[in-house]
């Protein structure tokens, strides 16, 4: 009777420990098994392209076997933080850009410095703008993404206007912006607006403009805000302006009342007729069949303001050494021609690797990308990214949507930004 | 001994009581033991786990590190926090009693028989067992500043438009609203099954007697509802404190934090801002919110609650 009491607790227990007991590693006979993390959505092109891209690698390098994980974005980093937690988080993983320091800082990636220095970094775009406050490298890029003006050619010949142009400024952009402005069933408010300003991205939206207008965000290796400024007054007040009585831009209630994520599609369904976007956003407007041009930034008084966020493979720190040197080996094959030339037609971000870039790129759309990339200046990453641009973001939407004046939002949003960068470096030694 | 046939146990001397008492708590314990294993793995050690996390610095990554009782006095003096928990608030005084109120009023209406009552009972339901996703879809055909039809009824009565959502002022009433067009179905139900136990003799006696409709309502229907209109309350109000989908997939906090919900600034501290041991704090503290405001509910409901 005891014997059956005691199996009967036995298979309870075990039925609560089996759920919370898998995962693999390497073995000690060469072969090495690896966890690769990347996020699509299941079954889209990216992700069938990456798969491909395993198996060809696997079929090179058979004493590799690749374990693939998979998950929509917000998914993927939200398991992977309670992944890392509980010692499952995959060997190589693939990280927005703007994440990598995030990881690296509080210790869960592999420094990747020395190993980045045996490949030849001229031929590579992003490797500089993946660097740390101490010049480490923790993310070898895979992809780059940098916003550029989008115009509907269309809308620019029905209303007779030039097209944007490299020397175009923030004058031009206006003024143009102005004249495509259209009122078309009567009801006194514009159905085509000129151009999108704020969107909730604010890398297409207030913080180029802020920083072309002469403003920056954060300097000191990104521990300092600074946009607490008459520069960035200046760009808020030209964003302002654009939604209010200029009213060549729809307001911010309108923007938003488009919902998440729709404000992208914004320009793709030809309602407004130019708006910066990254490279990613080709693709809603490839598939709406609009016929679009890119160009530079306009110049404001301090030039384009370019910046750019480089998606990047990074290397887990509690990879085994046989791991990380396949790791090493996958990141490698992935930034190689065959496979860049691969990626690089799904259409979603500029090749890494430059020589695919120069010829890979539609002609018409590619040189105004790699020029931007080529004089971007990242977007402001550190340890603290997502807290401190979401407390900054806060105060500087509160601005461009009337609710604060833009002076008080941008003295508060300095305030609220630093004390987050503040709270963590604060004793921090790294 | 369980599965010995009735005769057999006659045949067999009787064990001692001790020795027999035992016997039966081992196997009382043996049976129960994957409820305890689940207690114990996904309850209480989660619970405890969490309370040691609350007082650490810890994201996740590296080991945590003991702060004391610092995470709950950074809580204290965390604006933000402060202002989620007024949000919470706010929602929790538009959504309970008018869910509450109206559940009531639907069960009532809907407990007559009439024709086709079951159509419209699953009607009132639907909403409920529809996830947050497909309520925000909803929603924004009603609410959507350009396209939705609470604008277009308010030009048709020539009201100027509103940004439902997008307003600082109007999105914790519009989520409420929405909130309780989900909610009120189930609490309906509940209602319902309440009203049903209420004897139908009594109305038939008051009837005779000569109470109004009014009066019978008053002194029949109310108290005998009281015990699941406490049951209500304590449900919708434990929910309000919990809310977290709706404003996640809705608005995510927007516009600049006007309906930041304090589940949703505890998602963001711990899984979005690396900051787990502070989140673990949050947790703490709302959880002896709930607890709290569950016993004052309790304590009050002597007042009025009647069991027959």
């Amino acid at each position: 009777m005891r014997v059956r009491m005691l199996a009967a607790a036995a298979v309870a227990v075990l039925t609560v420990a089996g759920t919370a007991s898998c995962g693999g590693s390497a073995d000690d006979s060469g072969a090495v098994t690896l966890k690769l993390g990347f996020y699509a959505a299941a079954g889209d092109a990216a992700d069938t392209t990456m798969r491909e891209l395993v198996k060809e690698f696997t079929a090179a390098n058979p004493s590799i076997k690749v374990q693939l994980e998979v998950a929509p974005y917000v998914k993927f980093f939200e398991k992977l933080r309670t992944q890392i937690a509980g010692g499952q988080a995959p060997q190589v993983w693939l990280s927005d850009g703007v994440f990598v320091q995030e990881f690296a800082a509080r210790g869960a990636l592999a420094d990747l410095s020395d190993r980045v220095k045996t490949v030849d970094a001229a031929g590579y775009s992003g490797i500089e703008l993946n660097r740390d406050a101490k010049g480490r490298i923790y993310g070898f890029p895979q992809g780059a993404q940098t916003p550029v003006l989008f115009y509907n050619k269309k809308l620019f010949a029905d209303a007779k206007v030039a097209e944007p142009t490299a020397d175009w400024t923030y004058d031009d952009l206006a003024a143009a912006a102005k004249k495509l402005t259209k009122d078309t069933n009567g009801d006194g408010k514009p159905d085509t607006y000129g151009f999108r300003a704020y969107s909730p991205g604010f890398t297409e939206s207030w913080w180029p403009i802020v920083k072309a207008f002469g403003g920056d965000i954060v300097t000191d290796d990104n521990r300092k805000v600074v946009v607490d400024s008459p520069q960035s007054k200046a760009a808020l007040d030209w964003m302002l302006g654009a939604m209010g009585k200029d009213g060549f831009a729809p307001d911010y209630a309108t923007t938003e009342g488009l919902g998440k994520g729709v404000v992208h599609t914004l320009f793709a369904t030809g309602r407004v007729a130019m708006s910066y976007g990254i490279y990613a956003r080709t693709l809603p407007a490839v598939s709406a069949g609009v016929d679009f041009g890119v160009a530079p930034l306009p110049k404001g008084p301090a030039g384009r303001g370019n910046v750019a966020i480089v998606n990047s493979w990074v290397v887990s720190k509690a990879a085994s050494p046989a791991q990380a040197d396949a790791a090493w080996k996958w990141i490698t094959f992935f930034s190689g021609e065959g496979p860049q030339r691969k990626w690089a037609e799904l259409g979603e971000a500029i090749p890494i690797n430059k020589k695919v870039a120069s010829t890979a790129l539609p002609a018409d759309r590619g040189p105004a990308f790699l020029e931007s990339l080529d004089a971007a200046t990242d977007l402001g990453t550190n340890a603290v990214w997502s807290e401190y641009t979401e407390a900054l973001a806060k105060r500087m939407n509160e601005a461009l949507s009337g609710a604060t004046p833009v002076a008080t939002a941008l003295t508060a949003g300095q305030k609220d930004a630093q004390e987050v960068i503040g709270r963590f470096y604060a004793g921090q030694t790294q | 001994m369980l599965t010995r046939r009735a005769g057999k146990v006659a045949a067999e001397p009787r064990p001692p009581a001790r020795k027999r008492r035992t016997g039966e708590r081992a196997w009382a314990f043996a049976f129960a033991s994957p409820y305890l294993l689940h207690l114990v793995a996904l309850a209480a050690w989660p619970l405890l786990a969490s309370l040691f996390f609350s007082m650490t610095d810890y994201d996740l990554m590296s080991s945590p590190r003991f702060v004391g009782f610092g995470n709950f006095t950074r809580l204290f003096s965390d604006g933000l926090f402060w202002r989620t928990l007024g949000n919470t608030a706010y929602f929790a005084v538009l959504f309970v009693p008018t869910q509450t109120v109206l559940a009531l009023g639907l069960a009532i209406a809907l407990n007559q028989r009439l024709r086709g009552m079951a159509l419209f009972r699953a009607a009132y339901f639907v909403p409920v067992v529809s996830s947050w996703v497909v309520v925000a879809y909803v929603a924004d055909a009603v609410f959507n500043p350009q396209t939705g039809i609470a604008n277009q009824v308010l030009g048709f009565f020539g009201l100027p438009a509103e940004n439902w959502l997008q307003d600082p002022a109007l999105v914790i009433p519009t989520l409420a609203a929405v909130a309780v067009w989900k909610g009120v179905g189930y609490m309906m139900v509940l209602f319902l099954a309440g009203l049903q136990a209420i004897p139908e003799e009594r109305y038939e006696a008051a009837k005779i007697d000569g109470a109004s409709a009014w009066n019978r309502f008053r002194y029949i229907t109310l108290p005998g509802i009281s015990g699941t209109t406490f049951l209500v309350l304590v449900l919708t109000s434990i929910e309000t404190l919990q809310s977290f989908e709706q404003v996640f997939v809705m608005t995510d906090g927007g516009p600049h934090g006007a309906s930041e919900l304090t589940v949703l600034h505890l998602y963001r501290q711990g899984f979005q801002f690396f900051q787990m041991g502070y989140a673990s704090a949050i947790a703490w503290v709302l959880f002896v919110l709930v607890l709290a405001l569950t016993l004052v509910q309790f304590r009050l409901q002597r007042r009025w609650v009647h069991y027959a």
